[in-house]
């Protein structure tokens, strides 16, 4: 089929229609073999021990005695009075706050906890500024998403022999059955 | 049971009315282009990556291997909008896409699906869906005019060049063909080649390779993909369009594609040769489109581009001559087409 048109082309040159079969056998063979590049690892990052992230609060265990409030370096917990409630409870603002988890360290009833996420997105900057009820629905998804993660889960652990190696773990950190480390 | 004596019946309309109506509309219209469309797009970018030794596109449903990437492309670009720069002809610029798309899903109603599946059988039906398909480069010259874009101008100008050159050997190949079954009518066309249980690619290769190539020019498939020209001139005549708008003109070139592969399936291909039921009939045919689709998607990860007058002179002195040999293999052949 491609002989005569590639023949009839160009008779000086015999070749062309070999040449015509040859590119595209070249193509077909090409679309059978694996590709070249890979996929980028779709993983998210486990927790780490002593990851300090931002500071999610559980309103139930509060007592109100704002020690929070008042170790906080970057002032990032206030105490807020909330309707219906005798005691103070503190808010928070994302946008001031460093860290440091001294809240969570001196929290008597740890209602205060380190996530491990600090990279969240906030429609503006009020939104960051939280007053206690919201910090309280607000850690609750926070600690959801935490334990249901939309993808596998990567942690970096130093190899003496190997280096840098990463493993698969589940949400609570433990190591997935199919353990099978992946080195990038 | 048949669902067009059902909806006639029900409704109260002409069978004939309920068939002209469907067959544009579902199969082998614009619902059966919808799925072509998002069918075909995928796999060309796959197979260009797959033969670049990429992955292609992934992320979109990854399980399905990227398949619904198209989908959401066409959603994004569904809720884009349409800006109308100032120094355009605002309404030959809107209109323009709109009644160019329209005027190629008008040969949906000519070409058959299957047996018994068409809009209107005509004994000029061939010749019908050709003028049909080849009403579109003045519609595409009006939208590179109205763009008042350099990029779309030349566009413009090359789509005119194009039209001439390839139309001419489209339309003797697919001459030659109808002077070898003669008839320019699809059901007779295929009941012909399955009469004879020889398809035309066997008795005209010539006629069948002129069609084929000249069909890739018309579409502005590579190597000759000078009216879109992404290197040289942006996007052609689409420069300026956006949203719906580009979607509609993106989808002009699928289109053109699927009509002009329906129509090399029922004169090259036998149409639904080994099937006369409907249903198995219309999925060979579908079958059939696909495949050349796909090989005509293929050719772009095999080819680089060829220049303006390269095609022109390949096209005039190379191409258009041949298909004159089309017609005298076709004059010493169809008596086996002979009734």
């Amino acid at each position: 089929m491609a002989g005569s048109a590639g023949g009839d082309r160009h008779r000086s040159r015999p070749g062309l229609v070999r040449a015509h079969l040859e590119a595209i056998a070249t193509a077909a063979r090409r679309l059978l073999e694996p590709p070249m590049t890979m996929p980028i690892p779709d993983y998210g990052d486990a927790r780490v021990p002593g990851y300090r992230g931002v500071v999610l609060f559980d309103y139930d265990k509060c007592i109100g005695c704002s020690l929070c409030a008042q170790i906080c370096p970057a002032r990032a917990i206030k105490m807020y009075r909330v309707p219906g409630d005798k005691r103070l409870r503190p808010g928070y603002n994302v946008g001031r706050c460093i860290f440091c988890g001294l809240c969570t360290d001196i929290c008597p009833t740890d209602a205060l906890s380190e996530s491990i996420v600090h990279d969240r997105v906030y429609d503006d900057v009020p939104s960051m500024d939280m007053d206690p009820v919201d910090w309280a629905v607000w850690s609750r998804r926070v600690l959801e998403e935490e334990r249901k993660p939309g993808r596998p889960l990567l942690r970096a652990r130093v190899d003496p022999e190997r280096g840098l190696v990463y493993e698969r773990v589940d949400a609570e950190g433990g190591p997935v059955a199919e353990e099978k480390g992946e080195e990038r | 049971m048949d669902p067009i004596a059902w909806l006639s019946g029900s409704l109260g309309v002409p069978y004939w009315a309920v068939r002209a109506v469907a067959a544009p509309l579902v199969y082998p219209g614009l619902a059966a282009f919808m799925v072509v469309a998002l069918f075909i797009i995928w796999a060309e970018r796959k197979i260009a990556a797959r033969v670049q030794m990429r992955v292609g596109p992934l992320y979109v449903s990854r399980r399905l291997g990227g398949a619904l990437q198209v989908l959401a492309d066409g959603v994004r670009i569904a809720f884009q909008e349409i800006i109308i720069p100032v120094g355009v002809e605002k309404w030959s610029f809107v209109l323009s896409p709109i009644l160019a798309f329209t005027v190629v899903s008008l040969a949906f109603t000519m070409v058959p699906g299957g047996p018994g599946i068409y809009g209107f059988r005509s004994s000029l039906s061939l010749l019908a869906t050709y003028a049909i398909v080849t009403l579109t480069p003045i519609l595409v010259i009006v939208m590179g005019w109205a763009s008042n874009n350099k990029f779309s101008y030349i566009g413009a100008g090359r789509e005119a060049l194009v039209s001439i050159t390839g139309e001419a050997t489209l339309l003797a190949s697919l001459l030659a063909a109808a002077m070898m079954y003669g008839s320019m009518d699809f059901v007779e066309i295929v009941e012909a080649q399955m009469r004879s249980h020889v398809p035309g690619l066997v008795a005209n290769p010539v006629a069948a390779l002129l069609f084929f190539i000249a069909a890739l020019l018309v579409t502005d498939r590579l190597p000759f993909d000078l009216v879109l020209g992404e290197q040289e001139i942006v996007q052609g005549p689409y420069t300026e369009y956006t949203g719906l708008l580009f979607a509609l003109s993106m989808a002009l070139g699928y289109a053109k594609l699927y009509v002009l592969m329906l129509v090399f399936t029922h004169v090259f291909l036998a149409g639904w040769a080994p099937f006369t039921s409907p249903l198995l009939g219309s999925i060979a045919v579908f079958a059939k489109t696909l495949l050349l689709m796909l090989v005509a998607v293929f050719l772009r990860s095999v080819y680089g581009r060829m220049r303006l007058d390269q095609v022109a002179s390949m096209f005039w002195s190379k191409l258009f001559p041949l298909a004159l040999v089309a017609f005298v293999v076709s004059a010493l052949i169809h008596p086996i087409y002979a009734p």
